[in-house]
């Protein structure tokens, strides 16, 4: 046998191992787990049933799948919001400036997110530095409801998503050749034209990746809705730990988990239509 | 290159075996936040036996610990009342011997003999909590007595509840003076009804420390536990607790056996040690809940009878073979 082969066999070999173990086979396991049915007891019973994914049509539960669906559409729109002027900012800075503000960008990933999360109550609460601060600038009168409520949770999914979001805009827009944009300004485009006519379409396919990374991630935190939406509100996230931890019912916790995993691949099919690369998913 | 592929697993095999203990061991699981270091670490002293000491935060999660985990990984656990029931409908528990305890009679009797375990053949009391309303009297002049009570709109906003579907809505179905284990369709459309309009006053569901809204004056009405309740009182002596005149909660939380455990003489000295007049004082003072002991509860046995009396036990309504839990969860996923 060819020693260059085996060795690769050998350096690949953990790896495949990983995503076997850790990956494919919970997968496959949470598959197979959506197709049974489950016991009153919280066990399983081996009998077959498609009953799990049928009861995801029930309206209460499309009414939450709808709620998280809305949460993540409006978090994406304001990651995108943020990202376009920050990216476009950085566009015209030197190459240790661009380098230094990327960075503030990833320095909050070194901290776990759900201490971060808890310090947003710090911020946010009744008598958090938001509300003393206004209230001493005599701002207010009365403290603002900014937490415990669907703009806590909109605050706090922006806040953790906000980076993924970053990156992929910044980098398609860093990638715009600077001469086209001169040309444009040369022929008497403003600002607005340049941005709807040059930029916008140059960097789509960043946005939508991430979209992705944003959108996804966004309807399945719950840690985030319990921690500032003061567990009013659910999400399909809170949904799923629900069936796995106090509902019992773990073949429906697997249905909607399966549920989701489809609709994400969709939504990766319609990113490869427009023209986007898998490799730039990155993370997915 | 096959032969290759299976000699690297064997090592990686061989390099996971275990080699075997010689050291005394006993492997606990019980909830956070309830026994304290200090008694974990004198028994371990005292018995020369090593505790190693996990924690849980739901009853569904011990389970799920348990019925994934090797037999034998566990000795003594302290599932609450109707956890007891499923554990030993899907054989995951073993019988308890009160002849190996020396201090069982410390138990106050008040506490044997309870529905979730008629004979006490699988479990003995520990601690009972019961849910009660913390109401901050600095800003609440109103004589708050029961669940009803907390639909004043002036509340808008104002409550903290437990994010504990069967308590909540076994308090909304309270109110209307059923009983919080009942699941008739008709019922719960009631309480869906009642905690709708409760959610209005709702500011936040939490269970891991509402006493935090009530101490930092986020809210000033909590239904919390009754530990949770006495902690936010010793922070702000203007919390007053109410027992609801409709009734409220009571949680069992016992010593069990796990199916066997291979340190199970241990679990036993454990136990016994646990049992003891000092020790059971240190853990109250620390974890204000209510302790079994007849020797040092600072209640009389007709207060602890009022108690036991007027609140009840979750069960598990699933042995009525109509999916109770079920229909809680999305009765709650409905309210959410």
């Amino acid at each position: 046998m060819n020693r260059k082969k085996a060795f690769q066999i050998i350096v690949t070999l953990p790896v495949v191992v990983y995503s076997l173990l850790l990956i494919l086979i919970p997968i496959v396991y949470v598959l197979f787990l959506s197709f049974l049915k489950s016991d009153s007891f919280g066990g399983i019973e081996y009998q077959f049933t498609l009953e799990n994914y049928l009861m995801i049509f029930d309206i209460i539960y499309i009414k939450i799948l709808l709620k998280s669906f809305i949460i993540g559409l409006l978090t994406t729109f304001i990651c995108i919001c943020i990202s376009y002027p920050f990216s476009i900012f950085l566009m015209d800075k030197s190459e240790t400036k661009r380098n230094l503000l990327i960075k503030l960008v990833m320095i909050p990933f070194l901290t776990n997110s759900l201490i971060r999360t808890y310090g947003w109550i710090v911020l946010l609460r009744k008598s958090g530095v938001v509300n003393t601060t206004l209230s001493s600038l005599n701002l207010i009168d009365k403290p603002l409801n900014l937490m415990y409520n669907n703009l806590g949770i909109i605050i706090g999914m922006v806040y953790t998503l906000l980076p993924f979001m970053i990156l992929p805009v910044y980098s398609a827009v860093s990638k715009i050749d600077a001469r086209v944009i001169d040309a444009a300004k040369d022929l008497g485009a403003n600002k607005i034209k340049r941005f709807i006519h040059i930029i916008v379409p140059e960097t789509l396919a960043g946005v939508f990746n991430g979209s992705l990374m944003v959108f996804i991630p966004a309807i399945g935190y719950f840690f985030i809705s319990d921690i500032l939406g003061g567990g009013k509100i659910m999400i399909v996230g809170n949904l799923i730990k629900n069936q796995f931890l106090t509902a019992r019912n773990w073949p429906f916790g697997a249905a909607i988990s399966i549920f989701l995993i489809v609709f994400t691949f969709l939504l990766i099919r319609i990113y490869k239509k427009i023209g986007g690369k898998l490799d730039e998913l990155g993370g997915l | 290159m096959k032969r290759k592929i299976i000699l690297l697993l064997l090592i990686l095999l061989m390099s996971c075996s275990c080699s075997k203990e010689t050291t005394r061991e006993l492997n606990v699981l019980n909830w956070t936040s309830y026994i304290p270091d200090e008694v974990i670490h004198d028994f371990e002293k005292q018995y020369n036996i090593k505790v190693n000491y996990g924690t849980y935060s739901s009853n569904e999660e011990l389970l799920a610990k348990i019925s994934s985990s090797k037999e034998g990984t566990y000795d003594l656990i302290f599932p609450s009342d109707y956890m007891i029931e499923v554990m030993k409908q899907r054989g995951l528990i073993d019988k308890l011997d009160k002849s190996k305890l020396t201090n069982y009679s410390n138990i106050n009797p008040l506490f044997l003999n309870q529905e979730y375990d008629q004979y006490n053949e699988y479990s003995l009391p520990f601690l009972m909590a019961t849910t009660l309303l913390a109401i901050n009297t600095e800003n609440i002049h109103d004589n708050i007595t029961g669940y009803n009570d907390l639909l004043n709109p002036e509340y808008q906003n104002n409550i903290v509840l437990l994010d504990d579907q069967r308590i909540v809505i076994g308090a909304a179905l309270q109110s209307f003076g059923y009983n919080m284990n009942d699941f008739s369709d008709e019922h719960l459309e009631d309480a869906y009804e009642f905690l709708m309009n409760l959610k209005k006053n709702v500011k936040a569901f939490d269970s891991d420390s509402p006493k935090t809204f009530l101490i930092s004056k986020e809210v000033d009405i909590g239904l919390v536990w009754n530990a949770e309740g006495i902690l936010a009182r010793e922070e702000n002596p203007n919390i007053q607790l109410v027992y609801p005149k409709e009734g409220y909660a009571l949680s069992m939380d016992n010593y069990v056996l796990v199916k066997n455990g291979h340190n199970q003489d241990n679990a036993y000295l454990f136990i016994d040690y646990l049992l003891q007049d000092d020790v059971a004082q240190k853990i109250i003072d620390e974890y204000p809940y209510i302790s079994t002991n007849k020797n040092i509860s600072n209640l009389s046995d007709t207060e602890l009878n009022s108690i036991l009396k007027n609140g009840s036990y979750v069960t598990n309504s699933e042995i009525n073979g109509e999916n109770g839990i079920r229909k809680f969860d999305k009765l709650w996923a409905r309210i959410k």
